[in-house]
């Protein structure tokens, strides 16, 4: 039920909520959208805006500059652009830009980390697939 | 005296790698230090300045400039960086506790620990030490003052009453000692 209401809040400030890309399916939200709740989504996701609950996408997850994130997150790549609150998985890469703001914990495989960029948490590398199935 | 006369005489033959010579010369005022990669530190260090490890570490580092963990350079501990600390692409940084100003995590690092960033001053560790004593000591001066200006005035007037019955015991026991 989450679930429908999240995409549903997406979808509907959005004419292009659910896209198309490479044959792979796209949330993408704008400046003004707001997301609350917790969104499982076969696909990627670009937030923006507003994003408060869980995400867990098997694509990618991007987080917009200026954007605010209260939020579990959890993709293949994660790329963050904004400011984050919450634990942050990413099972191959995650990126944080220059202009982003975590805090949080992460675990990821590889890290990258731009100069400009603010980290508050514990970060893990390695395997992490018994965490991420358990879950 | 004797002994930072010998020491430049010593350094001569060896000769400090040219990185070392270049960085601190460049610089000026700041200090370098460079860890090759066939160094090996195990311990605590402290420097004044930059630090750049291209070696082995098991153990804390602190710089009040910038630490770049460079080339195969691997460092197990703590990493405290008063400016910034750069973890290089085949770099590893190991179960620390990691306190930086600026962090530059690069593609391909090994990077695990403990990440607090802000602004670092010098004493990192003795913030919280002070603020733990501040606030016991204002309720300890409250409470101790309302006491003590209770208890004198009931003891002053208890006082007198028995001054002599104590003296009348007191002489008692002097006698004693006189037998």
């Amino acid at each position: 039920m989450e679930v429908q209401e999240a995409v549903a809040e997406g979808s509907a400030s959005v004419d292009n909520g659910e896209i198309k890309r490479d044959g792979r399916k796209q949330f993408s939200m704008g400046p003004q959208d707001i997301l609350e709740g917790r969104l499982i989504y076969d696909g990627s996701v670009h937030a923006d805006g507003r994003v408060e609950g869980e995400v867990r996408v098997t694509g990618n997850i991007d987080v917009a500059n200026g954007s605010t994130v209260k939020a579990l997150l959890e993709g293949a790549n994660v790329t963050l652009k904004g400011n984050v609150e919450g634990a942050v998985t990413a099972r191959d890469k995650l990126t944080l830009g220059r202009n982003a703001r975590l805090s949080g914990d992460i675990q990821v495989r590889r890290l990258q980390i731009d100069d400009g960029a603010t980290l508050n948490g514990h970060v893990r590398m390695g395997d992490f697939e018994q965490q991420a199935s358990g879950q | 005296m004797t002994l930072s006369s010998r020491r430049p005489g010593s350094r001569v033959p060896t000769r400090v790698p040219a990185e070392v010579q270049a960085e601190t010369g460049s610089n000026g005022q700041r200090n370098s230090v460079v860890l090759g990669p066939k160094d090996r530190l195990v311990g605590q260090l402290y420097i004044e300045g930059d630090l750049r490890v291209s070696g082995t570490v098991d153990g804390a580092l602190e710089a009040t400039g910038d630490i770049e963990i460079a080339g195969g350079g691997k460092v197990n501990g703590a990493v405290t960086a008063y400016n910034r600390l750069v973890v290089g692409s085949d770099a590893s940084l190991i179960g620390g506790e990691v306190r930086v100003a600026r962090l530059t995590v690069e593609d391909g690092a090994t990077f695990t620990g403990n990440v607090s960033m802000g602004k670092h001053k010098a004493p990192v560790v003795a913030e919280p030490q002070p603020a733990m004593e501040l606030q016991p000591e204002p309720v300890a001066e409250a409470q101790p003052e309302p006491v003590v200006e209770a208890q004198p005035e009931p003891v002053a007037e208890a006082q007198p009453e028995p001054v002599s019955p104590r003296q009348g015991w007191g002489g008692g026991a002097k006698r004693k000692r006189g037998r």
